[in-house]
């Protein structure tokens, strides 16, 4: 059995807009193991961001429990959110948030710079991870001088900074084009192979979707559906041809008899 | 910003140059006062001057006394003075005390010598030189020597030099004079800019060379432009020998100046005679109008304090007014910066230690270039919003107009080092109080909301 990361509890969300009542989560529950790659799909105010938020410590449940690595992120008090923000949480954007004043080295410096990781092991750990993303060479060069998928990537360098337990991407895609969709795609599915990085992605998309481990499809502030992803034939975890579960050391599909 | 930092500097400039010019009314009444002690046995004799020897070439325009000419321009171009200003017209018309300026022959009044009581009779000759210069006054036009200088002969002969006050008595490098010297010249301050020497370089006068022994301090109007000779040095190189253009008189005793002066006149009714007495009143009339002066100068200086203060008061509030709208607008304009940054982990101390630095530097930055500014334009600027030194009517005490251009005072604006830094220190204080509130909002901005914000 893998190791629990995240553990949803009953968690609600309501909040008022005006003089209207929205409940924007209702008895959400969930269990996200280590190196999974989650995304979760639905319309537009089904509760994705809300959702995302709320894992981030960025906003309070008005009910229910977070645990993140076993903690209840909401018993502490909003003062002592950042740390956990800082070490446990990495964030991807819509829209990049690069600051437009920092290279792309420093933008992957920030996180560590808060947390008062030194200097020389700050920028070396910030060139590992553009290598990482594939942006060896573009150290230097401030956001504007980047496309948008490179942008994205830097900010992905910079959500790995500080080695957090999972990774919340906010509609990574929603801003690219589809070429750039699928590289982005591809380097969060290589990082959740390859690094064993848990991610939880929110898309409007569902092929983008569908390179996941596990859909997870939002409706009304609930979890109405689940399923598995393509991400799972890469992980072995099930049959390319009947789409059922296997077993990594499975050599033929217990279900369909073909051969893997 | 910049220019609201600037303001204070050049007000408080301002005031130091109308301190000094306080100051230097003060001197001119003591020395008014020190002249009034030595004259007490003194009378002046010399004929009247006349435009020829001032180098007017209508000599036929008869209608101006020659007080209006003889004694500057006190009344000449009253628009130069202030208020309070206005300087007996007559100050012995010349650079040493009771000098004329018109030559006469020093055999033709030997006879003065016989005259009972009269102790010593002092020749002396002053001779102005400059260059002429045409100006248009009263619908005519004369020409005007601007005198770059003034020579005054005095006899070196002990019996006068250790007698009588006839030579400057306050040397600032150098020595005085002395008994029996010749080919030696003792210079003003401003002499001494004016040649480009120093005490024991050669100096040409008209066309002759002189040893500088000593540079006198005497900074009344008339001395300024002085330098001082043997008379005999001075009478051949102005081609003057012979000639001198005052006799100063002195008496046994305070006493018989006045029958000394009256036998005088009846002797030599061309002669203009003017007597201790007559010249103290003058004097004092003098030294009354300097008071007044410098009483208007106090009370402007006073009313510049206290409208620079204001100035600074105003200037400080607006500044950090304009760093807390500055800084606010930022912040609401990075909102979503801000909301990034809290995410990826910046506690709140992070994000206002942050933005104070930001409003600490920018204001600094902003009073170096205000700093700048005010090198550059604080002359112009304290000029258009503070009264200048010709307002203070204190100018006018120095500006005789025709010998302006050496004697003018004008007050000028210097930046000290401490007013910089005064500035400085300002600029970060400023930038720090009005970055407080800003920065404190910023870090309390929630971040799932500032996320939203575009």
């Amino acid at each position: 059995m893998s190791e629990v990361v995240l553990k949803l509890e009953n968690l609600s969300r309501k909040y008022t807009l005006g003089k209207r009542n929205v409940q924007a989560l209702s008895n959400v529950n969930l269990q996200v193991n280590k190196g999974e790659f989650v995304s979760i799909m639905g319309p537009s105010g089904s509760g994705k961001t809300t959702l995302l938020n709320v894992l981030g410590c960025l906003d309070k449940p008005t009910e229910g429990k977070v645990l993140l690595d076993n903690v209840d992120t909401t018993k502490l008090p909003e003062k002592e959110l950042y740390k956990i923000r800082r070490s446990k949480i990495g964030f991807v954007f819509q829209t990049f948030n690069l600051l437009p004043y920092l290279n792309a080295r420093e933008n992957v410096e920030l996180p560590m710079e808060c947390c008062g990781k030194p200097k020389g092991e700050r920028s070396k750990r910030a060139k590992e991870l553009l290598q990482l993303v594939n942006l060896s060479g573009r150290e230097e060069h401030r956001p504007h001088r980047l496309s948008a998928g490179e942008q994205q990537r830097v900010a992905i360098a910079r959500a790995l900074a500080n080695d957090p337990a999972i990774i919340l991407a906010d509609e990574p895609t929603g801003n690219l084009d589809s070429k750039n969709k699928q590289e982005i795609v591809k380097l969060l599915a290589n990082l959740n192979l390859t690094q064993a990085t848990t991610i939880i992605m929110v898309t409007h998309d569902s092929h983008v979707a569908s390179h996941t481990e596990r859909m997870l499809l939002l409706c009304d502030g609930k979890i109405t559906r689940e399923k598995q992803g393509l991400h799972s034939i890469k992980k072995g975890q099930m049959c390319p041809h009947c789409h059922n579960t296997i077993q990594p050391s499975d050599v033929v599909c217990p279900s369909c008899q073909e051969k893997l | 910003m910049a220019i609201m930092i600037s303001i204070p500097a050049g007000a408080t400039a301002n005031q130091a140059s109308t301190l000094s010019l306080s100051e230097n009314l003060g001197d001119t009444i003591a020395e008014t006062e020190a002249t009034i002690n030595r004259t007490l046995t003194q009378i002046d004799c010399s004929l009247a001057p006349s435009f020829e020897g001032f180098g007017f070439n209508r000599p036929d325009v008869g209608n101006f006394t020659p007080g209006q000419f003889g004694g500057g321009n006190g009344n000449f171009n009253p628009g130069q003075f202030g208020g309070g200003m206005n300087i007996p017209g007559q100050f012995g018309g010349g650079a040493f005390a009771g000098g004329g300026t018109t030559p006469m022959n020093e055999t033709l009044y030997e006879d003065i010598n016989s005259i009972e009581n009269v102790a010593s009779v002092v020749p002396m000759l002053q001779v102005s030189e400059g260059t002429n210069q045409t100006i248009e006054r009263f619908g005519r036009s004369f020409t005007v020597m601007i005198p770059d200088y003034v020579i005054v002969g005095v006899p070196l002969t002990s019996s006068v030099v250790d007698s009588y006050p006839v030579l400057p008595v306050n040397i600032t490098s150098g020595r005085n004079l002395q008994a029996d010297e010749s080919g030696v010249v003792l210079l003003s301050e401003n002499n001494t800019a004016f040649f480009g020497v120093k005490v024991g370089d050669t100096v040409n006068i008209v066309g002759q060379d002189f040893i500088v022994v000593g540079v006198h301090g005497s900074s009344g109007v008339e001395d300024r432009t002085t330098l001082y000779m043997s008379l005999s040095d001075a009478q051949s190189l102005t081609n003057n020998t012979g000639y001198v253009t005052s006799l100063v008189v002195f008496t046994e005793d305070s006493a018989s100046v006045t029958d000394v002066a009256n036998a005088i006149s009846s002797l030599h009714p061309e002669l203009s005679v003017e007597t201790s007495q007559q010249r103290l009143t003058q004097l004092q009339a003098m030294q009354t109008s300097y008071e007044t002066a410098l009483a208007s100068a106090e009370a402007t200086l006073a009313q510049t304090q206290s409208v620079a203060f204001e100035e600074v008061g105003v200037a400080v509030a607006a500044t950090s007014l304009i760093v807390l709208f500055l800084m606010l607008y930022t912040v609401r304009e990075r909102t979503k910066e801000i909301g990034t940054l809290k995410a990826i982990g910046f506690s709140n101390g992070n994000v206002m230690s942050q933005f104070m630095l930001e409003g600490v530097l920018l204001s600094l930055l902003a009073g170096v270039v205000g700093i700048a500014i005010s090198a550059i334009a604080a002359p112009t600027l304290s000029g258009l919003l503070l009264p200048t030194a010709s307002q203070l009517g204190a100018a006018g005490t120095f500006t005789r107009g025709i010998t302006a251009t050496n004697t003018a005072t004008t007050a000028s604006v210097v930046l000290t080092p401490e007013l910089v830094l005064i500035a400085l220190g300002a600029a970060v204080l400023l930038g720090a109080l009005g970055s407080l509130y800003p920065a404190w909002r910023a870090s309390r901005t929630r971040p799932a909301e500032a996320m939203k914000y575009e």
